[in-house]
Parts: C-alpha cells; structure tokens; sequence
C-alpha cells in the first residue's frame, strides 16, 4: 500500500511528545519504518512558537527532501505577519514546496473567519489551496460551519476529527460542501466509522492520516488495510486522493 | 503461512490465529452522543471476526443508562452468541432496588455473566458509595471481574477512589477502565501496589506512548485489551499494540494471554 500522510508533523512540541521527530531526517526515518512514501507534514513549531518562526523551521527542514511536503500557518492578514506587505505570498509557497496551510485560532488568538480573511479566502479557495483545520488544535465545529458558510468552495481538510465518532458534525459538512475532505486519524477509530462514510459519500473523501506523533501510525495503517472497502477506494484513500489535491493547486506568481 | 511478527501478521492477514484477542471492555447498542454504524450484536460480532475477536465481554448502553431496559438485553444478546459474547452485569446506584433484584439473580446466569460493570462518572455516586456495597461484596466473595470506568481528577472513579475500594475488596479481580485516564502515573502506583488491579487500554491507546510506560513499570502480565465496542475499532488499537515499543511476548499478553488466565474459570 503506498501512503501519503496528510497528517504528521516534525519538531518537538512545548508539552513534550512521545519519541517525536525533530528533524526531516528523523521524520523520514519513520515514515520509512511505517512504510509512509511522502508526507504533507507541518511543524509543531507553528503552533507552540509562531507561525512566522514555524513556517520558516518547516521551510527549511523540507528543503532537499523530495518526499515531503508543507503546510503554511496562516494568521490574520492585517497584522501582516504572514501575509507580508510586497511579498509575493503564494510565489513563496510554490518555491519552499508548501501546498497546504494551517491554521490554530484558538492558541493563536483569531477569529477564523470573513470580517477577519475577506478577499484572501476566496484567493484560497480560487486557487485550491488546501485549508487543514484540527479539531484537536484550536478549531471547533461552530467555526468550520460558519468559515465553510462564508466560503462553500474552499478545499478544506479536517484533520484529528475526535476520539468519539462525530459523523452528526462532518456528514453535513460532506453533504453540502464538495471540497471538504476528512483526514483519517480518528475517522479510523471509529468502528464502521470509515465504511459508513465510504458507503455514503465516496471514497474521494478521505485522506490517510497517521497523526504522528501523537498517536501510532500503526493502528490507521491496520485499520485501512483491512477496512471493508473495495481496494481501488483504499487505493484512494492511501494516497491517490491527496496526489489529485496538490496537482489542483495553483501557486502561479499574483499579475 | 508463518510470519516473523506479529505485526506483519496482522498487517498481512487482519486476524491471526495463534494470536487470537479478548476484548475485554465492549458495550451494546444505541446511545444518545454518537452515531454507531454497526451497534447491534451481529454488527459487533461481524466487527470481532475481521479482526479476530475471540471473545467480547461487554455491558449493552441500555442496561447502564436506565433500568427499563436493565439486563435482560446482556442476557439476550450473550444467548443469541454464547461462543462470542459474556456481559458484566451492570449495576447502577441509583436504583438500589434493581441492584438487590440482579444481585439475588446473579447466580441464575452462570453461562452470561462473568463479573459486574460499574460507571460512576456517568451514575454519579462514587465507586465506595454504600449503593455499591451488594455488587462489590458479590465479586469480592466469588472473585468477579469487576469492570469499572476510571478517569483521572474525577471524584467518583478516579485514583483516590479506586485505591479505596481495591483496599476493601481485595478478592476482587478490579479492571481499571481506561486505567484512570490521564493520571498515569497513580494508576501504575495502584497496579504496583495492589495484585487485585489491572490497567485495561480503551481510550489508553489513542495517545502513543503510555503503553511503553505501563509495560516498563509494572511487565505485561497485568494488562488487558479493550475498546468499548461499537465506539472503536478493532484494527485501529491492535495496530496501536503492534505499533508500541514493547516485545512480541507483551503483545501476546495484551492481547489474549491475561484474559486467559482471567477467565480460565469460565467454560467458555
Ligand atoms: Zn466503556
């Protein structure tokens, strides 16, 4: 089976992980024991630190390592600390192979949402740049349905979606928002949880997700590999889905 | 085919003979906060064979939130499956009466029951309320497995409360539910200091690394597998076992060599 994980992160956190990865090195030396091929990994220092420290960290551990991609951690644009004044924001995505973007409202101290983003979530949306939102970082259901509301066709991505299963809030989300995708961490735990979803909204849906460090890739590999789905879906859900996002992401420099 | 893990075996087949699983910690049924896809006793039986769930022992939601449905559907369901399935008889302190009933009943069920299941976060009395008293003295005097929910800081179930009850009913085969999530480090005291304790890993195993802290304190022998089923996933905390740094030989007594010798009274 080959995998792509959409979510993993390196660094080590301020509260201390079980055996982290500090370095890009350390992070593909697991993902080699895990039989992980690529990853779209972001770094702890995002969150613990700031983003504008994390996102360079993250920058800087990829580069050179051709199985591993990025994510961003956006914060406000009028602070200007991410979305920098006369830089060419998504131009520097592109060259630092970051595909994706983060964001933790509740540690960093925003609202996620239109008063806050305007334009900039439809420049997002337009250009298929996925939003990975964990509802164990900072995101609450309330906020995805209202930030979904303001921008139905944002391509976004909920990760660690909970230890108890909680298709009452993400199949509402599926049902009216065809570019929401759920990472599968926790869809995993759920008994059922990933054949149901499979069953009712098709397997484009889902993306692998190990959440390492946090918790044991092995128990979201075991569970794919021998969930009650058709292998062309697991195919899917393993890797090809997450392939089909990236190649829809447009970084070409602003005009 | 013989594999040289057990990891690769599960990986490769999903269900490995010589290493079958007892799940110790399951419930049944419908309940008010979660969707289930497959909550009924076929669709929890389905669930053990992919992953090959020799035996469940479980107390149905029904039976633990209101007495109008009561035991009768553990008693029901573990007839239905007799090779699969044995339920703790679930007690519940604020129906005294219906306790005194089942109590005096217990015996009735030798092919059902093999222990009782308290949840006193959820019931609000703590564990060694005196409403307790009839089911602890019960499993205290015939040595049942008594499966309680623990949780760390909670005033009902938690370390403090627990050593309380492990100190008076010290026949008591006690399984720590969720072995006092978060406070790790009391629960390993408790294992440590009572032979009648043992961690049990639902809602343990989604947090990568405190199984490596258990194993290295207290050895193997006192751990025991479960997963609330229908809540979680069969694969997803075997694979979480396979995944921790512990040996084979511990893996082999999470998974099913403790719930032997737990059980072994049992005709099962
Ligand atoms: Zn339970």
């Amino acid at each position: 089976m080959n995998l792509f994980d959409s979510n993993l992160y390196l660094g080590r956190p301020t509260r201390g992980a079980y055996a982290p990865a500090a370095t890009a090195v350390e992070l593909l030396a697991e993902m080699d024991r895990q039989g992980i091929g690529r990853a779209l990994a972001w770094h702890v220092a995002q969150r613990d630190v700031s983003p504008v420290t994390g996102n360079a960290m993250l920058s800087e551990a990829i580069a050179g390592q051709p199985r591993l991609y990025g994510c961003w951690t956006i914060l406000p644009p009028q602070t200007r600390e991410v979305f920098r004044k006369g830089e060419d924001f998504f131009a520097g995505m592109g060259r630092n192979r970051i595909i994706g973007l983060r964001a933790f409202p509740g540690q960093h101290n925003f609202l996620l949402n239109r008063q806050v983003f305007g334009k900039w979530l439809d420049v997002i949306a337009a250009r298929r740049i996925p939003l990975l939102l964990s509802l164990e970082n900072g995101v609450t259901w309330p906020m995805v349905y209202q930030l979904l509301e303001a921008c139905p066709t944002l391509t976004c991505v909920l990760c660690d979606i909970g230890i108890w299963g909680v298709d009452r809030y993400t199949w509402p989300l599926l049902e009216n928002y065809p570019n929401v995708c759920l990472e599968t961490s926790l869809v995993a735990l759920e008994d059922g949880g990933m054949e149901a979803t499979v069953a009712q909204y098709g397997a484009e849906r889902l993306l692998f997700g190990s959440a390492f460090p946090a918790r044991y890739p092995e128990s979201a590999i075991l569970q794919l590999r021998h969930a009650e789905i058709s292998d062309e879906d697991r195919h899917k859900i393993a890797s090809t889905n997450l392939e089909r996002l990236i190649a829809q992401v447009a970084l070409e420099a602003e005009k | 085919m013989s594999y040289a893990t057990l990891k690769e075996a599960f990986y490769a087949e999903g269900a490995v003979t010589d290493c079958p699983v007892y799940d110790l910690h399951g419930h049944m049924g419908a309940y008010y906060g979660i969707s289930f896809p497959r909550p009924d006793a076929a669709g929890m039986v389905h669930a053990m064979d992919r992953a090959g769930v020799k035996l469940l022992v479980f107390c149905h939601h029904g039976t633990l939130m209101t007495p109008d449905v009561g035991n009768a559907a553990n008693i029901e369901a573990v007839r239905r499956y007799p090779k699969r399935l044995r339920a703790y008889c679930g007690i519940n302190p604020n129906y005294p009466d219906v306790i005194a009933r089942d109590i005096a009943e217990y015996d009735q069920y030798p092919d059902v029951y093999v222990g009782v299941k308290m949840l006193a976060d959820y019931h609000g009395y703590a564990l060694t309320d005196a409403r307790y008293a009839p089911a602890w003295e019960l499993a205290d005097r015939n040595e049942l497995l008594v499966l309680i929910h623990t949780w760390g800081g909670s005033l009902y179930d938690g370390p403090a409360i627990v050593r309380q009850a492990a100190e008076r009913y010290p026949h008591a085969r006690i399984l720590m539910g969720h072995s006092c999530h978060g406070e790790w480090d009391k629960a390993i005291a408790l294992v440590k200091e009572f032979p009648n304790l043992y961690f049990e890993l639902c809602a343990v195993l989604d947090e990568r690394g405190v199984l490596e802290r258990f194993v290295g304190e207290t050895g193997s022998e006192r751990i025991l597998f479960g997963t609330d089923l229908p809540w979680f996933n069969h694969h997803y905390y075997i694979g979480s076992v396979l995944g921790a740094q512990i040996s084979d030989e511990d893996r082999h007594n999470i998974l099913h060599r403790n719930a032997e010798r737990l059980l072994a009274k049992y005709e099962l």
